[in-house]
């Protein structure tokens, strides 16, 4: 299982210090230099190129899972006190 | 009814100019926006009051339960977060964007309800993050030692055809998925619900959070390696039943 040869010494960073940036890597939340080695990394790392497309499908799919409706059970009585809160009272001029 | 309007829309705009011009960035157009729902919300627009309920309510559950003990209890802390919005819009002085004011409401509440009824349980995992130590993935899938150390022993396998959506597709993994998310510690799930399902900016994330953005990211990374694992084991496990 181990990665081939002369991937690893190329890289400046191990991966498993690359794989905790990734989800600020994704959302272009590091400095140009880290983001710099990190662009250097995955050229020449098939495990991390792996690691950061899961990361990014995990994160596209979380997005869109579809959402329970949660109907309030309460909803009437929030809107009665909506209305009589916010509703400007007929106050004579 | 029109002057109402005209004063919200002074009172807000005001605050935004004060000092120096505001920049055209994304929190002005979110501001924009409140604004507008402020106006209808002030002139009693029921349906503006329907709107940011249905916008909100189903994050604002979630986000809840990973603070209390159950369901029910969510949805009274979401329910009194709704009457505490109600009571409290007129004043609302737009500081913040209105997701972040009502966000900020039902954390204050959640952690206040959840101190009463657990804190003999899980309580100290809403302020520590590292309960579980600095490893984001699983240190056992890296070389220990040696020439590789630090590199992947065992790397992720490539998810050849699964796209997002090809993963909603599939009942069971959007199943999964939702218990992973479920499972979360509160510290992950927020911002997990928050920048990834909901979309906030990860600038407004932080403002809800009274967090960092390395803070932020740092959660995050774990919430989304967390799902990933799930993912991987699901895919892994189907692979081998076919
Ligand atoms: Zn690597």
């Amino acid at each position: 299982m181990a990665q081939e040869e002369g991937q690893a010494t190329l890289s400046e960073i191990p991966c498993q210090e690359i794989a905790q940036w990734v989800s600020a890597y994704l959302d272009e939340h590091v400095g140009d230099e880290r983001k710099r080695q990190i662009a250097v990394h995955l050229a020449i790392c098939v495990g991390c190129e792996t690691y950061v497309k899961q990361i990014a499908t995990v994160r596209d799919v979380v997005g869109l899972l579809p959402k329970t409706v949660e109907e309030s059970p309460d909803s009437h009585r929030l809107r009665r006190a909506f209305v009589a809160r916010a509703r400007p009272s007929p106050s004579g001029g | 009814m029109n002057s109402d309007a005209v004063t919200v829309t002074e009172s807000l705009s005001h605050r935004m100019v004060v000092g120096r011009k505001p920049e055209p960035s994304q929190s002005a157009a979110v501001l924009k926006e409140d604004v507008a729902l402020l106006i209808r919300l002030r002139q009693g627009d029921e349906r503006a009051f329907d709107e940011l309920v249905a916008r909100h309510h189903s994050a604002l559950i979630r986000m809840a339960m990973g603070y209390v003990a159950d369901r029910e209890v969510a949805e009274e802390v979401v329910q009194d977060t709704w009457m505490a919005v109600i009571e409290g819009f007129a004043r609302f002085e737009g500081r913040s964007s209105l997701r972040t004011w009502i966000f900020g409401i039902m954390i204050h509440k959640a952690k206040d309800r959840g101190v009463r009824e657990k804190r003999h349980t899980t309580f100290s995992a809403f302020e520590s993050i590292d309960d579980d130590g600095d490893e984001t993935v699983d240190p056992s899938r890296f070389h220990q030692s040696g020439e590789w150390a630090g590199h992947w022993a065992f790397p992720p396998q490539p998810w050849d055809e699964q796209t997002p959506e090809t993963l909603l597709a599939s009942q069971q993994a959007v199943n999964v998925m939702n218990l992973a998310i479920k499972a979360l510690p509160p510290t992950l799930q927020d911002v997990l619900i928050l920048r990834d399902v909901e979309g906030v900016d990860s600038k407004e994330v932080c403002e809800i959070l009274k967090i960092t953005g390395t803070n932020l990211y740092v959660r995050l990374h774990r919430a989304r390696e967390r799902v990933r694992q799930t993912v991987e084991i699901y895919l892994e496990g189907r692979q081998c039943a076919v």
